[in-house]
C-alpha cells in the first residue's frame, strides 16, 4: 500500500509476522518443559496447584483449542491466572503498566530532547572546548551500565544521604491531596528516572551530534546562510531537521538496550512497574505471569517500532523512493 | 545603485600556505546592466560571488572593499549582514539542488525569506506560488521536494527563490550549466527580462555563448586577476587579450568554424607563502604551482603577467613588474603589449614579374598567435604574398613591419636574426627537401646555415625534438633514411620539423597539404594546428580549398585579382560573406549539389572576380 | 586456508595501524579490555581459594587471607569476583563471536546467491530484527534455565540480523566491482572468490560488529543475571550485584557492592571505547571530527 509513495504494509506486515511468532512461541513453550507442563510451570515455586487450579491452567494451554483460541483468549485479556500472586496476569500487568509507562516515557522524551539540543549545539560548535568536553563526558558516561548508575544512586542518594526514597513510587497508605499526591509520585521518581535518564542520554547525544556533523558539511547549509536567514532558524529548522534522520533510524537498535535497563532499574528501586513485577515473578517461579509480561512487553515494543518507522516514512521525503 | 568592488584580495588559509583566490580585483557593476565573469574553475568567479554575500568560509581572508551603494560589505559585521542578504544581493548558486534542503518541498524554501522578514504565511506563499509560475513550475510542482524535481526546475525555483526578496542585484553562478538547450533559452530571457526590470546582474559563467548573448560587460578572469574588460558583443570576433582569443577559440560556438583548440600549458593555483626573513618580518610571496607542490623556500617569486608561461606573444618584458590595464579599442586589458599584438603588417605592398602583375598594392595584418588564411583562386597572388611574408621575395612598393619592426632594413642589416623566426612550409615536400640529405641533415639544416652553429649535442638534441614534435621516430635507423624511401607525408613532416627547430614565431604554410591524399592530409593538418597551439605559434595558411580554411582558420582573407577582396573572422566569411567574389567563392566550394550549372553566374558577364 | 585470507585481510588494514595510535579513546578501551582480558584468562588460576567454597565465615571485612572479604554465603568475594568476570567475558565473546558468524556467513550468502533467496533471507532478517532480543532471552532463561554458553547462543541467535545486513550491503557493492569480475572471468570459482577477494574487504565490519555485539552481550548478561534468570550456581558480575545490594545496611558496599560494579563499569566501558572509535575510525565522514 502506498501513501504520498511511500511504502506502509510491508513494515506492517513484517511486525505482525514478529508478533505471531512471539505469540506463537509463547503458546508453544511450557508444553517444551520436561514432562508434564502443570507440574513444571510451577515447579521451582513454592507454590503448589490444588485440582482445579490444575485444571484451569491445563485448559488455558489446551491443544485443543490451538493457537487460534489462544489467540482470541489474549485479545479478550484472558492472559491466564497467577497462582504466586493470586491474581489474574492480566490485573497485575495493567497495575504495573502505568508506572513503567511513566518511568520509561519520561525519561526518554527527556534524554531524548535533551541529548538532541545537546548535540546539536555541540555539532555547532564544533573544536570548540565545549562541544570536546561534551563528547568526553558523554562517551565516559555512555560507558557505565544502568546496574551500576542505578545502583550508585541508590546508594549515595537513598541509602546514605537519604534526600530520596529508596523504593517504591509513592507513599504508602498515605491520605494524601492530589498535589501532594504529585509531588509525592515525583519524588519516588526522581532516582529511578535518573538514572534512566542518565542511561539513554548519552547515546542520543553522541547520534545527534554525528548526525549533525555531517549535515553541516552540505552545501544546503551555506546556501540558507546565504539566504539571510537568522542563525537559529538555520540551526534547527535547516541543519538538525536533518540530523534527527539518522537518530530515527538507529532507534531500533538501541531499543533492547533500552528495555534491559529498565527492567534492571525499576528492580534496584523496587519502582513498581513492570520490571519489578517481572523481577517477582522468577523469583517465585510463576511462569504464566513471566509469559505474560514477556509477550505483552513485546508486543508493546512491536507497536513502538512500528510506530517508528512509520515516523521516518513522515520524516524523510525520499523514502520510499529508493527501494 | 552601484556596486564597486576595489582591489579585493581573497585567500584561502590551509595550515602553513594560502591559496589566493583573487589578487587586487576592481570592478564596478554598472546598476541595470548584465557583468559577466568568465573565466576556467580556479580562476576565483565563485569566490567573488560568495565575497558579495559575506558567505565565504572560514578560512578566507578578504582584504580591500565591496560596496552595495553606500554599505560596506567587507568587515561587516555578522547580524547588519544578514538585513543585507538576499534582500539587497541575492545569488543563485552552481550546485542546484545541492543548495536546497532535502526535507523542505520547494515552495517552502522559495517564501522562506518572505516569512522570517514578517511577513504573513499565507501571503507569503501566495507570493511564492506567482513567482515560480512565473518561472514555468506550476503549484504541483512547487509542492514537490527537491529530489523529485528535474535539473531545470531545480534552476528555475532557485532563481524565483532569489528573487523572492525583489533584490536589486543578482549574482547567478553559472545558472546554465548542465542544462538542455530549450532550458537554457528560457533562463536567457528570464535573465533579459530582469535586466529590463532594472536588476544589476553579475553573471559568472564559463558558458561563452550565454555570455555573449547576455552581457553588456564582460570581464576576463585568470588566476584571480582580470586580463580583459570588454563590451559583450566584441568577445567573439575582437578579443583584444590573447588569453581571451584562447578562451573563445575553445569554446564549441554553433556558428563557429574553426576545430576547438586548446590553450598550451596547463593553469596552477596561485599559492600565498610566508617567510620568515632576517629582521623578523614575515615576508609573504605568491607563485603559481600546482596544489600539491612541494614548496623549496627561499627562492625569488616570478613577477609580471600571470598568463606569460603560456602567451602566443610573451617577450622578455612580460616577466618584468607588475601590469595595470591599458586600453585598446573600448577595452581595457591587462597586458605589457596593449592586447593582442601584430605580428606582421603590410601596408600597400605590390609586386611584379615583368609584364605580370602578380600582387595589386594590398594590405594585411597578422595577429599574434592566430591561425590567418588566405584563400583564393589559382593566380590570385596568395603564394606571391605568402612568399613576401616569408622575406623570400622583395616586393616592389609598400612597407612590411614584423614584429614592430621595419622589415626591409632588418633584412638589409642583420638578415640572421630575423630568419629564425619565421618558417616556412612548401607545397610540393619532395621538392622542397635535397635528395642528398638525410632526415637528420634536413632537419637539421637551418641550425647548420645559422651562425653561431651549435655544438654536436645541443644540435641533435634540437633536431630529436623537433621530430618527436611531428611525432616521427627519433630511432638512428630513421635519422639515416633518405628522401625517397618516405612517404609524402612523412616528408611533409620532416619539412615541418624543419621549419619548427628554430623555434620560429611566425610559420607560413604554402599549401602543405594539397599534394597529400586526404587521409594523410587531415593527420598531417591535425598535428599542424596542434603544434600551433602548443607552441604558440601564428600560422598563415595559404590554401584554395574552401572547405579546408573553414576548418583551420581563425581569420580569413579572401584574395583575388592579386588583392584581397575581403577579410575577416573565419565563421563570418564562410557564414555572411560581403563581396560578390567571396559569395562566388563559398558557393562554388559548397559543392556542384547545391546549385545546378545554369544558376551560376556568367563569368563572362561579372567578370569583377576574373583574374 | 581462510586464516591466511584473515590474517592477509588484517595486514592490509595495517595502514589504519597509523591511525589507532593517534586515538587515545581505542588505545584506552583496549587497555581496559586486555587488562580485563588477563585477568579473566588467568584470574582464576591466581586467586588463592575456590569461590564455591563455603566454608569460611560469612560476611567477613577484607582481611590478609581475603582482600575482598567474604560474602553472606562465606565464599571469598575476590574469587568469586575473577571467576565472575570470567563468566561474564565468555558469555560476551561467545555471543559475539556466534552472533558475528551468522551474520557474517547469512550476509554473504544473500548476497551472492541473490535473487529469490535474497529477499527471502532479507525478510527473515527484518523479522528477526523486529522480535525483541531481551525478551526471548527471558523467556528461554525463565523456561529450562539452560548453561550460559547455551543462552549465548541464544542471543547470537537473535543478534545477526544487524551484521547480515551490513554485510550483505558491502558484499553487493563489492560483487559489481572489476577485480571480482577479472577473477571470475579468470576461472575463479565462488568460494574462491568470496574467500580470497571478498571476505577481506569487510575486514571493518568484522572488527565493529564484534565489538559492538560483545558489549550488548555483555550488557545482558549482566542485566538477567541481575534479575535472577541464571542458574545462582552460576558466577556473574550481575548475580553478585543483586545479592550484594540486598546487605546494603550493612557496611559492605565498598568490598562486596563496588567491585563488582566497577568491574562490570570498566568493562562495558572498555567495549563502548573500541566500539564508538572503530566506528569512527572506519566511516571517514566522521575522522576528521574529532
Amino acid at each position: 500500500m502506498r501513501i504520498r509513495g511511500k511504502n506502509w504494509s510491508t513494515p506492517a506486515l513484517v511486525y505482525l509476522a514478529a508478533a505471531l511468532i512471539m505469540a506463537y512461541a509463547s503458546f508453544r513453550l511450557p508444553q517444551l518443559l520436561p514432562g508434564d507442563f502443570v507440574t513444571a510451570m510451577y515447579a521451582g515455586s513454592d507454590v503448589t496447584l490444588n485440582a482445579e487450579q490444575a485444571a484451569e491452567l491445563r485448559a488455558f494451554y489446551q491443544d485443543t483449542q490451538g493457537f487460534p483460541g489462544y489467540l482470541r483468549n489474549l485479545a479478550t485479556l484472558d492472559w491466564g491466572y497467577s497462582h504466586a500472586f493470586m491474581a489474574p496476569v492480566s490485573q497485575l500487568f495493567l497495575q504495573a503498566l502505568p508506572w513503567t509507562l511513566l518511568l520509561m516515557g519520561t525519561a526518554h522524551v527527556l534524554s531524548t530532547l535533551l541529548g538532541f539540543v545537546l548535540g546539536v549545539e555541540a555539532a555547532w560548535r564544533r573544536g570548540s572546548l565545549m562541544e570536546k568536553a561534551g563528547v568526553g563526558i558523554m562517551t565516559v558516561l555512555e560507558g557505565v551500565p544502568e546496574i551500576c548508575s542505578g545502583v550508585l544512586l541508590l546508594l549515595v542518594f537513598a541509602l546514605s544521604l537519604g534526600w530520596f526514597p529508596a523504593a517504591g513510587a509513592q507513599m504508602a497508605y498515605a491520605d494524601h491531596t492530589f498535589g501532594q499526591w504529585i509531588a509525592d509520585v515525583l519524588h519516588h521518581l526522581a532516582l529511578p528516572l535518573a538514572t534512566l535518564f542518565l542511561a539513554y542520554l548519552p547515546g542520543n547525544f553522541l547520534l545527534a551530534r554525528a548526525g549533525m556533523v555531517m549535515v553541516l558539511e552540505r552545501f544546503f547549509v551555506v546556501a540558507a546562510r546565504a539566504k539571510g536567514l537568522p542563525p537559529l532558524r538555520i540551526r534547527y529548522a535547516h541543519a538538525a531537521r536533518n540530523a534527527l534522520l539518522p537518530m530515527v533510524t538507529r532507534f531500533g537498535l538501541r531499543f533492547a538496550f533500552m528495555i534491559t535497563g529498565a527492567l534492571v532499574v525499576e528492580t534496584i528501586f523496587s519502582y513498581p512497574g513492570l520490571g519489578t513485577l517481572l523481577f517477582n515473578a522468577i523469583a517465585l517461579r510463576d511462569l504464566p505471569l513471566v509469559q505474560g509480561i514477556v509477550l505483552f512487553s513485546s508486543i508493546m515494543v512491536l507497536v513502538i517500532n512500528l510506530g517508528m518507522e512509520y515516523a521516518y516514512n513522515l520524516l524523510d521525503p525520499r523514502v520510499g523512493h529508493a527501494s | 545603485m552601484t556596486t564597486q568592488i576595489k582591489d579585493l584580495t581573497v585567500s584561502y588559509q590551509d595550515h602553513d600556505h594560502a591559496l589566493l583566490a583573487l589578487d587586487r580585483l576592481d570592478l564596478v557593476l554598472q546598476p541595470g546592466k548584465i557583468t559577466a565573469l568568465v573565466g576556467e574553475s580556479g580562476s576565483g568567479k565563485t569566490t567573488l560571488g560568495k565575497a558579495l554575500m559575506g558567505i565565504l568560509p572560514e578560512n578566507a581572508r578578504a582584504e580591500g572593499s565591496i560596496s552595495l551603494g553606500s554599505a560596506q560589505i567587507l568587515g561587516l559585521d555578522e547580524p547588519s549582514m544578514n538585513q543585507l542578504r538576499w534582500s539587497q544581493v541575492a545569488m543563485v548558486f552552481q550546485n542546484g539542488a545541492a543548495s536546497l534542503n532535502p526535507v523542505h518541498c520547494l515552495i517552502d524554501q522559495v517564501a522562506e525569506p518572505l516569512v522570517q522578514k514578517g511577513i504573513v504565511r499565507t501571503k507569503a506563499m501566495t507570493a511564492a506560488r506567482d513567482l515560480l509560475g512565473r518561472m514555468g513550475i506550476d503549484a504541483d510542482q512547487a509542492g514537490r521536494y527537491p529530489h523529485e524535481l528535474s535539473g531545470g526546475q531545480v534552476q528555475r525555483g532557485l532563481l524565483a527563490m532569489s528573487l523572492i526578496l525583489d533584490p536589486p542585484v543578482l549574482v547567478l553562478d553559472e545558472p546554465t550549466a548542465a542544462l538542455d538547450a530549450m532550458t537554457k533559452l528560457f533562463i536567457a530571457q528570464v535573465i533579459r527580462d530582469l535586466k529590463s526590470a532594472g536588476k544589476t546582474i553579475l553573471l559568472i559563467t564559463h558558458d561563452l555563448d550565454l555570455a555573449r548573448n547576455l552581457a553588456d560587460a564582460i570581464a576576463v578572469l585568470y588566476l584571480g586577476r582580470i586580463m580583459e574588460y570588454l563590451p559583450g558583443t566584441d568577445l567573439v570576433d575582437r578579443p583584444c587579450h590573447p588569453y581571451t582569443l584562447a578562451l573563445v577559440r575553445a569554446f564549441p560556438f554553433m556558428d563557429g568554424m574553426r576545430d576547438l583548440g586548446g590553450i598550451r600549458g596547463d593553469a596552477f593555483y596561485r599559492m600565498v607563502h610566508a617567510h620568515a626573513r632576517e629582521n623578523g618580518r614575515t615576508h609573504a610571496h605568491v607563485h603559481v604551482a600546482a596544489p600539491d607542490a612541494v614548496h623549496q623556500g627561499g627562492h625569488a617569486p616570478p613577477q609580471g603577467c600571470l598568463f606569460q608561461p603560456r602567451c602566443t606573444q610573451a617577450v622578455a618584458a612580460c616577466s618584468i613588474g607588475d601590469i595595470d590595464f591599458t586600453p585598446c579599442d573600448t577595452h581595457q586589458v591587462r597586458c605589457i603589449r596593449g592586447g593582442i599584438a601584430r605580428i606582421l603588417s603590410f601596408e600597400k605592398v605590390a609586386k611584379s614579374f615583368g609584364r605580370v602583375k602578380a600582387l595589386a598594392p594590398t594590405d594585411l595584418t597578422l595577429m599574434a598567435g592566430e591561425v590567418f588564411c588566405l584563400v583564393g583562386e589559382t593566380g590570385s597572388g596568395k603564394s606571391t604574398l605568402a612568399a613576401i611574408a616569408a622575406g623570400a621575395v622583395v616586393p616592389d612598393q609598400g612597407r612590411r613591419i614584423f614584429q614592430d619592426r621595419d622589415m626591409d632594413t632588418w633584412m638589409k642589416t642583420d638578415f640572421a636574426s630575423l630568419a629564425p623566426k619565421i618558417g616556412m612550409i612548401y607545397q610540393n615536400p619532395a621538392e622542397s627537401v635535397s635528395h642528398r640529405f638525410t632526415v637528420f641533415d634536413i632537419v637539421a639544416e637551418p641550425l647548420r646555415i645559422q651562425k653561431p652553429v651549435p655544438d654536436p649535442e645541443t644540435m641533435r638534441a634540437r633536431v630529436l625534438a623537433a621530430l618527436a614534435d611531428v611525432r616521427l621516430s627519433t630511432a638512428p635507423e630513421f635519422l639515416k633514411r633518405y628522401p625517397h624511401e618516405l612517404n609524402m607525408g612523412a616528408i611533409q613532416r620532416v619539412c615541418i620539423a624543419r621549419a619548427l627547430v628554430h623555434a620560429p614565431d611566425l610559420l607560413i604554410a604554402d599549401e602543405p597539404t594539397s599534394a597529400l591524399d586526404p587521409s594523410v592530409q587531415a593527420k598531417v593538418l591535425k598535428m599542424l594546428l596542434g603544434l600551433q597551439i602548443e607552441k604558440g605559434l601564428t600560422l598563415l595558411f595559404v590554401t584554395h580549398d574552401v572547405g579546408l580554411a573553414r576548418k583551420v582558420a581563425d581569420r580569413i582573407g579572401v584574395m583575388a585579382r592579386g588583392t584581397i577582396m575581403e577579410t575577416g573572422p573565419a565563421a563570418r566569411i564562410i557564414n555572411h560573406p560581403k563581396q560578390t567574389c567571396t559569395k562566388m567563392l563559398i558557393n562554388s566550394a559548397r559543392g556542384m549539389s547545391s546549385q545546378s550549372l545554369a544558376s551560376i553566374p556568367d563569368y563572362e558577364k561579372e567578370n569583377i572576380c576574373r583574374f | 586456508m581462510p586464516i591466511i585470507c584473515w590474517i592477509h585481510g588484517w595486514a592490509m588494514h595495517l595502514d589504519a595501524g597509523r591511525h589507532i595510535g593517534k586515538d587515545s579513546w581505542l588505545v584506552t578501551g583496549i587497555s581496559i579490555l586486555l587488562f580485563l582480558g588477563f585477568l579473566a584468562a588467568a584470574g582464576p588460576f591466581l586467586v588463592p581459594h575456590d569461590p564455591y567454597d563455603i566454608s569460611f565465615s560469612p560476611l567477613r571485612p577484607p582481611s590478609a587471607d581475603h582482600w575482598l572479604g567474604t560474602n553472606d554465603g562465606g565464599m571469598d568475594i575476590l574469587s568469586e569476583l575473577v571467576f565472575s568476570l570470567r563468566n561474564t567475558v565468555i558469555f560476551g565473546v561467545t555471543a559475539g563471536t556466534a552472533g558475528l558468524v551468522l551474520g557474517v556467513v547469512t550476509g554473504l550468502f544473500s548476497a551472492w546467491a541473490g535473487g529469490w533467496t535474497d529477499q527471502v533471507v532479507m525478510r527473515l532478517a527484518d523479522i528477526v530484527l523486529a522480535i525483541p532480543s531481551v525478551m526471548v532471552l527471558i523467556l528461554v532463561a525463565a523456561f529450562f534455565q539452560p548453561s550460559p554458553v547455551v543462552l549465548a547462543l541464544v542471543l547470537a541467535g537473535l543478534a545477526w540480523p544487524t551484521t547480515a545486513r551490513g554485510v550483505r550491503a558491502q558484499a553487493l557493492a563489492l560483487k559489481n566491482s572489476l577485480h571480482i569480475k577479472a577473477a571470475q572471468r579468470m576461472g575463479g570459482s565462488g568460494r574462491y572468490i568470496i574467500a580470497r577477494h571478498l571476505m577481506p574487504e569487510l575486514f571493518p565490519l568484522y572488527l565493529i560488529n564484534f565489538a559492538a555485539k560483545t558489549r550488548m552481550a555483555v550488557f545482558m548478561e549482566a542485566s538477567l543475571a541481575f534479575l535472577g534468570l541464571f542458574d545462582p550456581g552460576e558466577k556473574s558480575l550481575g548475580l553478585m550485584i543483586s545479592y550484594a545490594l540486598q546487605y546494603y545496611y550493612l557496611d559492605i558496599w565498598s568490598n562486596w557492592l563496588m567491585p563488582p560494579i566497577m568491574l562490570l563499569s570498566l568493562l562495558i566501558m572498555g567495549t563502548t571505547f573500541v566500539t564508538i572509535s572503530l566506528e569512527k575510525m572506519f566511516d571517514p565522514r566522521l575522522r576528521k571530527t574529532v
